[in-house]
């Protein structure tokens, strides 16, 4: 079989891409750019003037050769087909990213904020690129078709959702997991063991069978499509059954990466509480990134969250196999295939998340950021602009609400900042941090600490390499996702799994939001 | 997308399994680490 499709597409992707690049670069767009930006800064200049560029250049050059030269079967056919439906997926992520999601945007602010929230339509429907991709990504799929030239193509998705969650262990230090690893671990444990229980118990009562209540309770419990492979085999799930759960988490992921954002907005949830519910919540991997990105699009606070916990549920897949194994083991007297459980879970578990926790041990030595950075920022006190050291007037006003700070330490700190003009150490940057939490102060006085402790924290340069290339590689993969969910697999999840997996969906949403809202702090 | 029209990998993956396509995402992030960490 030959892959490569003898089609102009990828040429014309690429004369698109350079098109942008070259309107962008040359001022063309700067009109448009400016009603975008509607007032503000226009975030993505920097993305406009180069990536098109290098990708335009790439699709540009492959498409003239696949278009117009001859193609024999063979790897280098088959691997090199997949770059049309590549640079299509990127072509709409960039479209969105740049274009659509800001228009929107525009539009929604013009229409002034909802009700008491003050926040505008876009912000509480989460109206941003990620969403709008896999909306793209869906529409394309089912109201059009996947393009022949673009179809292998298509299937680097999930290969660019894994990378990306690889290259996010580099995001996070010791420090950081030392703060988050201890509560994701009681959360996970907790939702994960009780919802596999509960599946199961579900499943007995209305009279499923085992192997469909086992994959079933797999998936719902642990980690989606994943989970579900690797448990499959213990409790020898059929095909259909492994179907009709992968359909089951579809469809309710798709809603929960849709409606947890809303409810987040609404309720007013910080990155840290979203991201520890969207982690414990939602099924799916990829939809977990998704409904992170789509509470905060233009920043990686609440994905890095999420992820912990995420990753911290995909670590507890080994000990559902076990129990899965030994539960179908128990009821299935006839069983005759014996299970080694052993090596089902070697040849199952998920080798990204051993990247994940190798980039993690690479970032804990300190190589792309001093070792003890946290959210990918680092103390240093020594390299402060001279705009960022405190002004007379901002020392002033520090002094005159200096008397209402009653604990010792956050006096001490406070003095030593005013006779510095800087923050002093990382500890005291730590309890300057927690007098602005506790609202002692006035909101001017709290402006210049929250100033004052930014001008201590510095982004390394590779951390925010990283921040792009994760950034990057989620957005493709999550438009490629959009294209996989076709209303026929959704309709997968009718009968009775839907009706188990909605229960035990809410109960664990429901009661996750409640244990979040409860024990999850600001910052933990 | 959902039934496999291709003669190699799957519907998903333009891999045959998912641990192929595993380390093939821990290779591509190899890459990525050692181009940002020698760019940056």
């Amino acid at each position: 079989m030959v892959y490569t499709n003898k089609s102009p597409a990828l040429f014309i992707i690429g004369i698109i891409m350079l098109a942008i690049w070259y309107t962008a670069d040359s001022g063309m767009l700067s009109g448009y750019i400016d009603h975008l930006a509607a007032g503000k800064k226009y975030k993505y200049g920097a993305e406009l003037t180069t990536i098109p560029l290098y990708f335009g250049i790439i699709a540009a050059a492959m498409g003239l050769w696949q278009w117009l030269g001859t193609h024999k079967e063979g790897n280098w056919d088959f691997y090199s087909s997949t770059v049309a439906g590549g640079m299509f997926i990127l072509l709409i992520a960039m479209l969105v990213r740049w274009f659509i999601a800001p228009e929107v945007a525009v539009i929604s602010q013009s229409m002034g904020t909802i009700g008491e929230t003050g926040k505008h339509l876009h912000t509480i429907l989460g109206l941003n690129y990620v969403v709008m991709g896999i909306v793209t990504g869906i529409i394309i799929v089912n109201f059009f078709k996947i393009p022949d030239w673009a179809t292998n193509g298509v299937r680097l998705s999930r290969l660019g959702l894994k990378t990306g969650v690889i290259l996010l262990g580099t995001l996070y230090s010791a420090a950081e997991l030392k703060n988050l690893g201890g509560l994701s671990i009681v959360m996970i444990g907790f939702f994960v063991l009780g919802s596999v229980g509960m599946v199961l118990w579900l499943g007995a009562r209305r009279n499923i069978p085992n192997s469909m209540a086992g994959v079933l309770s797999a998936g719902m419990g642990v980690c989606g499509v994943s989970a579900t492979v690797a448990a499959a085999p213990v409790v020898q799930a059929k095909s259909v059954e492994i179907a009709y759960t992968i359909g089951t988490i579809l469809i309710w992921g798709v809603g929960c990466m849709f409606v947890f954002p809303i409810i987040g907005h609404l309720l007013g949830m910080s990155y840290v509480q979203f991201g520890a519910w969207a982690g414990t919540g939602i099924l799916n991997s990829a939809q977990v990134a998704g409904a992170a990105l789509a509470y905060q699009p233009d920043g990686i606070e609440t994905l890095k969250v999420a992820e912990i916990f995420n990753i911290t549920r995909v670590l507890v897949l080994p000990i559902i196999v076990i129990w899965l194994a030994v539960w179908y083991v128990q009821r299935e007297e006839h069983i005759t295939e014996k299970v080694n459980v052993g090596k089902v879970i070697f040849d199952k578990f998920p080798v990204f998340v051993l990247g994940f926790i190798l980039m993690f041990a690479l970032s804990t030595t300190g190589i792309f950021a001093p070792a003890n950075h946290y959210k990918g920022k680092y103390f240093d006190n020594t390299k402060i602009k001279a705009e960022n050291i405190l002004t007379d007037k901002q020392v002033a006003q520090l002094q005159a609400d200096a008397g209402k700070v009653q604990r010792e330490d956050r006096k001490a700190a406070l003095a030593r900042l005013i006779e510095g003009r800087k923050v002093a150490s990382i500890d005291d940057d730590a309890t300057l941090r927690g007098l602005v939490n506790a609202k002692v102060m006035s909101k001017d006085s709290n402006k210049i600490l929250k100033g004052a402790h930014k001008a201590v924290r510095h982004t390394a340069k590779k951390v925010k390499a990283f921040r792009d290339w994760i950034t990057w590689l989620f957005a493709f993969g999550l438009v490629g996702l959009g294209m996989q969910i076709t209303v026929g697999s959704m309709k997968q999840a009718g009968g009775q799994p839907a009706v188990i997996g909605g229960i035990v969906g809410a109960v664990k949403a429901v009661l996750s939001l409640v244990v979040v809202m409860m024990l999850v702090s600001e910052t933990i | 997308m959902s039934e496999n029209k291709f003669d190699r990998g799957s519907a998903l993956s333009i891999f045959g399994s998912d641990r192929r396509e595993d380390f093939m995402a821990l290779v591509f992030a190899l890459a990525i680490t050692v181009f940002v960490y020698f760019s940056y």
